[in-house]
């Protein structure tokens, strides 16, 4: 799979989805690419997942690695998210809400944006696009 | 631009790998979205009926070859893609590395 990343023309835009084992990123996948979204739950377990990821793909020499908040309900699962994030010196690159359109796509069998094109969720996922891929 | 998004299971990968995907190429950005998971599901959140997945040629061992630090393809990508890839909704190119029972191919 490295093989295909390392192949893929810089001006276009190539968005490899994981496996959740870190092994996986430690074989190497993640090698050629650019940057690394590690995507977090707020609570503990999954950040702790997300940093050593983030940990991984920084040993990998990639440019840019960050985190990526995800099924956030409220102010507090933001605060523990940001609290985590500045303890570990880790960037934040976007807050994507809880939003039950997301599992309604799934059992409508659709995509997201298909299915519910102005849900927050994907509002928020736009909007994480244009950051980091200016 | 190359993006790995990675996490722990559940957490939403897939859902955002999707969605940023279409938003990119809606943007007018020529996107090719890797599934790399061994039971591959990105194929829905592009849009993409799962149907054609089943018509879809895995990638196999033949298009690599080893090198001193690995493996590389042993044709372009874009013959690569030709072959072994779908294109779904806003023209995003689907390329799905395994499927479950030829995991390890990656
Ligand atoms: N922002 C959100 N709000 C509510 N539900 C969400 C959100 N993001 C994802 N989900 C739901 O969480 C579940 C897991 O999402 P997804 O499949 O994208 O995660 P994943 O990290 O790819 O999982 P896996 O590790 O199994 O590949 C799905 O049911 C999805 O609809
Ligand atoms: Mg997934």
């Amino acid at each position: 799979m490295r093989s295909v990343i390392e192949a893929s023309p810089d001006e276009d835009v190539c968005i490899l989805d994981t496996e959740a084992s870190p092994e996986h990123l430690a074989r190497g996948t993640g090698r050629h690419a650019d940057a690394m979204l590690a995507v977090v739950e707020p609570y503990y377990k999954s950040l702790e997942t997300g940093r050593r990821m983030a940990v991984l793909g920084r040993d990998l020499g990639l440019s840019r690695v960050s985190l990526v908040a995800n099924k956030i309900r409220d102010d507090r699962d933001l605060e523990a998210v940001q609290e985590f994030a500045g303890k570990h010196e880790l960037e934040l690159a976007g807050v994507i809400p809880f939003d039950e359109a997301l599992p309604g796509a799934e059992r409508a069998g659709a995509a997201p944006l298909d299915f519910a094109p102005q849900a927050r969720a994907v509002q928020a996922i736009g909007e994480l696009a244009g950051t980091v891929c200016k | 631009m190359k993006l790995v998004i990675a996490g722990k299971g559940g957490s939403g990968k897939t859902s955002i790998s999707g969605t940023m995907a279409r938003l990119l190429a809606r943007s007018g950005r020529r996107v090719l979205a890797i599934d790399g998971d061994s039971n591959p599901n990105l194929a829905l959140t592009l849009g993409i009926p799962i149907e054609r997945m089943n018509d879809l040629p895995t990638l196999s061992r033949d298009l690599l070859r080893r090198t001193a630090d690995g493996q590389e393809l042993t044709r372009t990508l874009a013959e690569v893609c030709e072959s072994h890839s779908l294109t779904g909704p806003d023209g995003v190119s689907l390329l799905v590395m395994a499927h479950p029972q030829h995991a390890g191919t990656g």
